[in-house]
């Protein structure tokens, strides 16, 4: 009965009442907008450094992350192969060869890392075959290179033009060789479309010298959240001559800034909480001084302080409830066509493509944001309503049954 | 045997921070099923004595005993328990609660005890049936007469059995045919379920159906 009460209590002032449920419904619209747009945002960020070059794990020689030089190859590659082949839960690996150098046009020249590649093992554990825009993808031949749109801007190629890439050998002199642009790839990362290019690794390992050797395999798992105890496992398979990392620990700077990020979500949906706190305090402050009276006869017909501080704490909570499905059922209204057709944030495209994340972003709405927002309202509600309700049973019986 | 008895009771507001003397040394006893009307002029301090022997004010100075127990050192909770276990209020303008339905009206104080919901409706009903307002039952107090809701607000007074029903004014809203109807229903109320009634007022159809009569004046017992 006392929530009957309660609830009926709630639209004795219906537009009062209306106005604070639509404040309610607002502010968990953005709030679930906004958490479905930063998950999004997370998430693209995420998808595009791991599936770009990173991957989720990566296994070289001991020391090799720390000293990135040509001689740090895979002491025995083939061994390595034959762990990640018995591994069931390895969905991909791709061996890579890389070095820093310089890739130079007739036009213009530009430092650059380039990948020595198997096309069809880095395909399976990269996007770089579906993000040609230009061209076709390495057909396997030993003169062909793909290079990022950025790149191919500022050397003035076109596909099927002739570039000439450099890097130091094994040997420490200059290796260098001719290719052919067979394709031109843009990713969501504008700064890896500027620095990066992919060549067969048989041809960097002969410009490289490095004979039949690569630095680096890259590992996409079935199901990354098990990544640390893959890691764990290739560790104390492989043994202390090889390094195993994950995307974690590969990427420190980019999880602190998702973090960040995450946290800074948070700030604002308590700034959003704050701003409605001082609404419901105001409210519910109106809604106790103008039953002051009413008070007095439930204290005079025996209701307790504890059970009438409860009454106008459910009248909060209702509201917050009421407020919270409502804006539940917006917030989804709103993000779930979203999430299907995204965000067109073109405005923003440079800003984005050097976070590495494109102009489009899918809103991701996870159950437990779901969760969090289903409780932050009405828990917010019961905040504001603690002063008013306070404020109820400090009243005497006696004044307040006289109050006119 | 004894119900209520005030001793030497004192009230004495502040205004302004001007002190006025309200009661001035009441003694006063009342037996279990009494019918007591306490009379006087405007300002007399019928509505103060009321207030204090229904646990809702407390005296400058003086006691009241309650069933024996001294009321006066009790604190807000335990005052709460007495009002809800062994007190009934009746008031002038009703105040039933608005949002609430006759029935549910009734209902409230039985919940507060947290009697059972079917055996509430089913003792609101026979309640409701004996004072001959069960067509109220779902109606909420804007859609009654004055004199209706003063019957619900008598039945939500009784419902709970208690020992003493305080009535204040309880006729000043109500026309004379409504108010004597009201009065015929206390004081079948008080006959057949021997429940205490104390009223205060200074409507002569009160006064004249008293079986003991309290006149005050200036805060004192005049008679």
């Amino acid at each position: 009965m006392l929530l009957k009460l309660a609830w009926r209590n709630i639209w004795r002032n219906k537009r009062r009442s209306i106005i604070v449920l639509i404040s309610i419904v607002v502010g968990l619209t953005a709030i679930v907008l906004t958490d479905g747009l930063s998950n999004g945002m997370i998430r693209q960020m995420l998808f595009n450094q791991v599936n770009l070059d990173i991957s989720h794990l990566q296994i070289h020689k001991a020391g090799f992350n720390s000293n990135k030089v040509i001689k740090n190859f895979i002491p025995d590659y083939q061994h390595v192969e034959s762990i990640l082949k018995s591994n069931p839960e390895v969905a991909a690996y791709s061996k890579r060869v890389f070095a820093t150098g310089i890739l130079s046009s007739a036009n213009n020249s530009s430092g650059v890392i380039i990948y020595g590649i198997d096309p069809e093992e880095e395909a399976r554990v990269s996007i770089i075959k579906s993000s040609i825009v230009e061209g076709k993808y390495l057909s396997g031949s030993k003169r062909e290179i793909i290079i990022g749109k950025k790149l191919a801007e500022k050397l003035g190629v076109d596909v099927g033009d002739k570039v000439v890439a450099m890097s130091n050998t094994l040997k420490g002199d200059i290796g260098s060789d001719a290719f052919r642009v067979a394709g031109i790839f843009q990713t969501a990362n504008s700064e890896f479309d500027k620095m990066t290019v992919y060549i067969v690794a048989g041809a960097e390992q002969e410009m490289l010298n490095t004979g039949d050797n690569y630095h680096e395999f890259a590992v996409i798992l079935k199901d990354y959240n098990n990544v640390t105890s893959i890691k764990s496992k290739l560790e104390s398979a492989l043994g202390s001559r090889y390094e195993v990392f994950t995307y974690k620990d590969l990427l420190p700077l980019f999880i602190f800034q998702m973090d960040l990020y995450k946290e800074s979500m948070m700030i604002l949906n308590i700034i959003i909480g704050l701003a409605l706190i001082f609404g419901i305090v105001n409210t519910m402050l109106m809604s106790v001084f103008e039953r002051i009276r009413e008070f007095g006869v439930l204290m005079a017909i025996g209701m307790r302080n504890s059970k009438l501080y409860l009454m106008i704490l459910f009248e909060a909570f209702m509201l917050g409830i009421l407020g919270t499905l409502v804006g539940l059922v917006c917030g989804l209204l709103l993000d779930i066509p979203l999430a299907h057709s995204g965000i067109n944030l073109s405005l923003f495209a440079t800003g984005l493509e050097s976070f590495g994340i494109g102009a489009i972003i899918y809103p991701v709405l996870s159950v437990g944001n779901l969760i969090n927002a289903a409780l932050f309202m009405p828990f917010v509600a019961v905040l504001g309503a603690l002063y008013p309700a306070y404020k109820a049973i400090k009243l005497e019986p006696i004044y307040a049954i006289n109050y006119v | 045997m004894e119900i209520l008895k005030a001793e030497r009771l004192v009230k004495i507001y502040q205004d302004n921070g001007v002190p006025v003397s309200a009661l001035n040394n009441i003694n006063l006893t009342v037996s279990k099923g009494e019918y007591v009307v306490i009379a006087g002029p405007s300002g007399s301090g019928k509505t103060t004595l009321l207030n204090l022997l229904g646990a809702l004010d407390k005296p400058t100075e003086g006691r009241i005993y309650f069933e024996g127990e001294d009321i006066t050192t009790k604190d807000k909770n335990e005052l709460s328990k007495i009002r809800l276990h062994k007190l009934g209020f009746i008031f002038q303008a009703y105040n039933l609660i608005p949002v609430l339905t006759a029935i549910e009206n009734i209902e409230f104080s039985m919940m507060l005890l947290g009697i059972s919901d079917k055996e509430r409706k089913e003792k609101a009903l026979a309640l409701m049936d004996e004072l001959g307002i069960k067509e109220l039952a779902n109606k909420r107090p804007n859609e009654m007469s004055g004199g209706q809701q003063q019957r619900v607000a008598v039945a939500r007074a009784i419902v709970n059995n208690p020992s003493v029903v305080l009535a204040d004014e309880p006729t000043a809203n109500l026309d004379s045919v409504t108010a004597g109807h009201l009065l015929d229903l206390m004081e079948q109320m008080n006959s057949e379920k021997n429940i205490t009634f104390i009223f205060s007022s200074h409507d002569k159809n009160v006064i004249d159906r008293a079986k003991r009569l309290i006149i005050l004046k200036d805060g004192r017992i005049d008679n």
